[in-house]
Formats: structure tokens, sequence, C-alpha cells
């Protein structure tokens, strides 16, 4: 039972920062941009995110210092995915590999430390105690205790579904990745879209990566954002880009991510078990493709992988 | 033909000058590591036992580091030789076979190899090698002690440990295995759950395996994770239990949930290699076990250890140390 709520409460934890990407890398996959930088914008926001923390004694820094640093990525991203006309997956890869370099290269010269730096003076972000269901004996655990970005990225998960298919800028942003010279032509700027959808992208992994350094631990080491980029990136093909569908999916990840290594008590290799996430995710592919294929009329594709 | 006669007056020339260099006792000491300085983990414990080298004898000596780039490998070899080291210690994962070429090449060279057993054509190459059982064994007795004593705040009644592996390699199987029998010889009924993490530098993954284990029933988790166990000790610390580091001293990492930790002295089996080299103990191509008994492995007990277990539960684990040295307790080795 103690396991069970243990497992649920990991795929919560497990879930949030592929939720935070993904929700972020959703907006730039709406304006057919092929953003792959969201785990190097998760690394350098969760070493802002410590390195803010550290200096001030304040989460509430931390949690800025972190976002400013996703925000930094995008704006590098910006200036030559868009303005530059780069190519976006080169920019991509040179970002990613300038996060992993340089959050290295910082963390041994501003704490002289290599691999992980760990200090009680890195102030992690506060759980928060839902009043009256936190009394509630299994209810209370599983709902109640999560760092606050948690409850803040379901909340987000909603309001990006509706800003993207609810509003004015949503529709815009919908229709620069269809066909940006007809929005052009309608006299609004695609480029300021493009980089308004790469500024968020931005804004929302360092808050992933904020929620990784000082929300699930509050440490940082190196490369610690260890691939979840990618995922929220497989996460958002998957679902093309719904924002609800990118809630269900990072659950269903966080889950088996955590099933993985329950089920090492069993006989199960340890091999096999750490292939269970990704299995799942490829199952999950399979009837989210099946079940899409009759209404095909969702004009989403545009995005070439 | 004047170009060739000059690189071979130079050749000899620098024969003659490492011949003179070899009559007397080794003056030139080269590190090599695969890896980098600053992990305040194994390889700075070997760094460590070459300045002592370096203060102790008045000698010269060299640091080369890698940093995990297999282009460097050769390098770093090619340039000990060039600069001349007479003696030659190096941590070779990942280019055993490099090191063996350069030891049939220079069989007048002194090789020390770190932590794996290499042995070349001409069993030039001497290997330190430290036996992880030993030390793993003793973290297992601490486990299993703290999890029997429900009078440390916070454990349960249920005999159950855990260990958190990085991934599945021998290394850190032999680890666990010599962490299992030293639990065991506690109470043969406490049982190890074990998880491997999957990755070497993912602390959340460390700490999500380490709840798991917590949310057993294990009231101490043994981390041999590298950096994903950082995580291992923040999840001890949150949930108010104890976790047991491993190579260095991390017991101050998480004061108060840190036990103690599994250390490999890297320098120290650096630096009695050194001294059996001056003393001309020293046998060329043989392989050293440093376990409990030669100081390579051991625990780290200090004031946060103290602060948590009893001078009787130490007493106890002093004992049984002192048995293990003394072949009284027969640990066996993992295949």
């Amino acid at each position: 039972m103690k396991l069970l709520i243990e497992l649920i409460r990991s795929t919560m934890l497990a879930a949030t920062p592929i939720l935070l990407a993904s929700l972020g890398g959703t907006y730039t996959y709406y304006a057919n941009i092929f953003n792959i930088a969201m785990e190097g914008m998760m690394l350098i926001g969760a070493f802002f995110a410590v390195l803010g923390s550290y200096l001030s004694g304040s989460w509430l820094i931390g949690l800025l210092a972190g976002v400013g640093g996703g925000l930094l990525a995008a704006l590098i991203f910006v200036f030559f995915a868009v303005y530059m006309k780069t190519d976006e997956f080169v920019t991509g890869i040179a970002l990613n590999m300038f996060a992993l370099g340089g959050t290295t290269y910082l963390l041994r010269q501003i704490f002289s430390v290599k691999g992980a730096f760990t200090s009680s003076k890195i102030i992690g972000i506060p759980s928060w105690e839902i009043p009256i269901i936190d009394q509630i004996p299994v209810l209370g655990k599983l709902l109640s205790g999560y760092p606050f970005i948690v409850y803040l990225a379901l909340l987000l998960a909603i309001l990006v579904e509706i800003h993207i298919y609810k509003t004015k800028f949503g529709l815009r942003l919908r229709a620069t990745g269809e066909d940006d010279q007809t929005v052009d032509s309608v006299g609004i700027n695609s480029d300021q879209i493009k980089s308004i959808s790469i500024i968020l992208s931005g804004v929302l992994s360092g808050l992933g990566g904020v929620f990784l350094s000082l929300g699930y631990v509050t440490l940082f080491a190196e490369n610690m954002s260890n691939g979840r980029g990618w995922i929220a990136l497989a996460v958002i093909i998957l679902t093309r880009g719904r924002p609800l569908g990118l809630l269900m999916m990072s659950l269903l990840f966080g889950f088996f991510d955590g099933l993985g290594l329950t089920l090492q008590g069993t006989m199960i290799p340890s091999q096999i078990t750490q292939m269970v996430p990704y299995l799942a995710t490829l199952v999950a592919l399979y009837f989210y493709s099946k079940e899409k294929r009759p209404k095909e009329e969702k004009p989403n594709e545009s995005l070439a992988v | 033909m004047k170009r060739s006669i000059f690189i071979l007056t130079l050749l000899v020339g620098l024969l003659a000058f490492s011949m003179v260099a070899m009559a007397a006792t080794p003056q030139r000491v080269a590190y090599i590591i695969n890896g980098g300085l600053g992990d305040q983990s194994f390889y700075d414990s070997g760094q460590a036992g070459i300045e002592k080298i370096e203060e102790e004898y008045g000698i010269k000596t060299t640091t080369i580091e890698c940093n995990f780039d297999p282009a460097k490998y050769q390098q770093s070899l090619q340039s000990a030789i060039q600069w001349n080291a007479d003696v030659i210690f190096v941590i070779s994962y990942g280019f055993e076979d490099l090191l063996k070429q350069y030891a049939d090449m220079y069989p007048d060279k002194i090789f020390v190899n770190i932590d794996t057993v290499v042995t070349n054509s001409q069993e030039t190459i001497t290997s330190i090698d430290f036996i992880e059982e030993e030390g793993a064994f003793m973290s297992g007795i601490v486990a299993g002690i703290v999890t029997k004593n429900t009078s440390i705040p916070g454990v349960n009644a249920k005999k159950v440990i855990g260990a958190v592996g990085g991934d599945e390699d021998p290394v850190v199987n032999a680890f666990i295995y010599g962490y299992e029998q030293g639990a065991k010889y506690i109470d043969p009924e406490i049982e190890v759950k074990t998880i491997y993490a999957g990755t070497w530098t993912d602390p959340v993954k460390g700490k999500q395996a380490a709840n798991q284990l917590y949310s057993q029933g294990a009231d101490i988790v043994f981390q041999i994770a590298s950096l994903t166990g950082a995580g291992v000790l923040e999840a001890a610390a949150e949930n108010d239990l104890y976790a047991i580091g491993v190579d260095s001293n991390q017991n101050g990492i998480q004061p108060g949930h840190v036990v103690t930790s599994d250390l490999k002295n890297v320098g120290d089996a650096i630096y009695n290699v050194y001294q059996t080299i001056v003393e001309g103990s020293f046998k060329q191509g043989e392989v050293l076990r440093y376990g409990l008994a030669e100081g390579g492995v051991g625990l780290a007990i200090d004031e946060h250890t103290r602060a948590i277990l009893s001078q009787e539960i130490l007493d106890r684990v002093n004992k049984i140390r002192e048995e293990v040295m003394a072949g009284k307790i027969e640990i066996k080795s993992y295949e």
C-alpha cells in the first residue's frame, strides 16, 4: 500500500518536468518550428535556479533565475533561428550542447565542484499542504504535499489548451504554423509570433528545470535534465501537441518510469525494466495513432519529422 | 639522409638520458586518469597520494587528465613516456589495450594500473585491485545493525535494507554482493532490496528509487551510483531515514542521515606502492589486492556517524572489522 502511494506520488513528480517542457514545446510545435532545444533550456533553467537560490537564499529568486535562464536560452534560439534564419535543427543541437558544456563549466568555475553540487544554502521550493485534504488518510498523501510547481503545471496544461485553441493569439500561432507567408500578407508579423512561441517554450522548459533542481531534488548535477527534454519532444509529437493529451502522456510516462524501478523487485532483469517507460510510450503511440486515423482533417501534421 | 641521422642521434640521446634516470630511485612519477580531477572522490583521492609522494620524496610528478575523451588516451600515455616518467600510475578504464601495448613497448617503465587488473604479454604491468566486497561487507554490517535497532529514530521493525546501483555492472554487483553478505552476517533474515537506476548522472531518478525502497520498509539505503546517488542521500534526509555513501566521505552531505561511507583509498594505495618501489621490495607484474586489512577500503566513521550510532554499536562494528582483517570472517568475492 505504501509502495502504491509512493508510486502514484512519483508519477506526479516524474511527470511534472516532462509536462512543463512539453507545454513549452507545444507552442513551437504549433508555430511549425522544429524545436529540439527543450533539453538544453531545461538544463540551463535547473542550473540558474540553483545558482539564484544559493546566492540569494530565497527559492523565489531561484525560481525567477531559472525561468530567466530558460528565457535567455530561448532568446539565443530566437536570434539565430528566426532572425538569422539558421537551420532550426542545427540551432537546437548547438543550444543543447552549449547548455551541457556551459552549465558544467559554470558549475566548476563558480562552485569549484565537478559532478553534483549540494549545499544546505540551496533553498528548495516549498511543498504545498492542501488544507483539509491533507487530513484525509490516503487521499491526503496522494493529493497533498507536492512542491507547488506540480499544481501549477496541472493548471498550466489547462491554460495552455485555452490559450492555443480559444484565443486570438492561439489562432495566429496556428495560422503561422500552417503558412507564415499568408499570415504576413494579412499584416501580422509571423516572426514575432514565432519568437513569442520560442520564448514561451524557453520559459516553460526553464520552469521544468527549476522543478528538477529545486523541487524534486535540491541540488544541481551535470546533465541533470538527462533526456527529459527529448521525452517531452516525443510526447508532443505523439499527441500532436494537444495540451490535455500532453498531460495524459506525461502522467503515463511518469507512472511507467516509476513502475520500471518497482518491477526490479520481481525476477525481471533490470535491463528489461528500464525499457518499460519507452515500451509503454510505443504502445501508447500505436493506440493513439489508431484512434486518430479516421478523423484526419485536423491539419497539424506540418511538422516534418 | 641528414634528417634521419639527426633523428637517430636524438633518439640515442633520449635513450641515454632515460637510462641515467632509471639508474637512480624513480624521480619522475606520472598519474594518468581516464576522467578528470575534482570529483571529490576516486580521482582526487589518487591525486592526494601523488602529492604526498612529491612532498615527501622531493621528486617530480605530473597528472594527465583525459576527461573521458578516448582521443586523449593514447596521447596521455605517449606524453607520460615523453615526459620521461619512471613510474606511471594509470586508471585505464576504456584503454586497457593501449596500456598493454605501451607496457610491452617500454618494459623498463613501471606501469601501475589502478582499480582493475590488466596483464600485458610481458607481464610488466602491476595492478592495484581494490576488494570492493570487503568495504561493502562493512556497509552491510552497519546497515544490518541499523535496521535491527529500533531505538534509532525512524527505524521500523521490518528487517529490510536497500541499495541503489547506477547500473548493473561487475563493480556494482561486487558491491552489492558484499553488502548482502554483511547484512546476512548480522541477521540472515534481513532482506536486501536493490534497484538499478540505469543512469549514473540523474539524481532525480536516484531519489525516486530510494523513495520506493523507503516506502517498502527499508530503513537504510546504500548508494553505489555516482551522481545519481546524490538523490539517494537527499531522499534519506527527506524521509528522515538513513543512507550510506560511497567512494569518498559523504557523511557531511546530509548531516544526520548519512550514517557512514564506504571508502576507496586510492591515494594511500599509490603512496604505498611508490614506497615499495623506493625500498626495492616492489615486484613488476604483481596484482596487489587492497582490502580492509591493507587500508584500501573501509568505512568513514566521523562525528556524523557518532551522532547517529552509539559507541556500543561502533565497538561492535570495529570488532567485526578486526575479525575480517584477521581472516576470521570469510567474504566471498563476486565472480
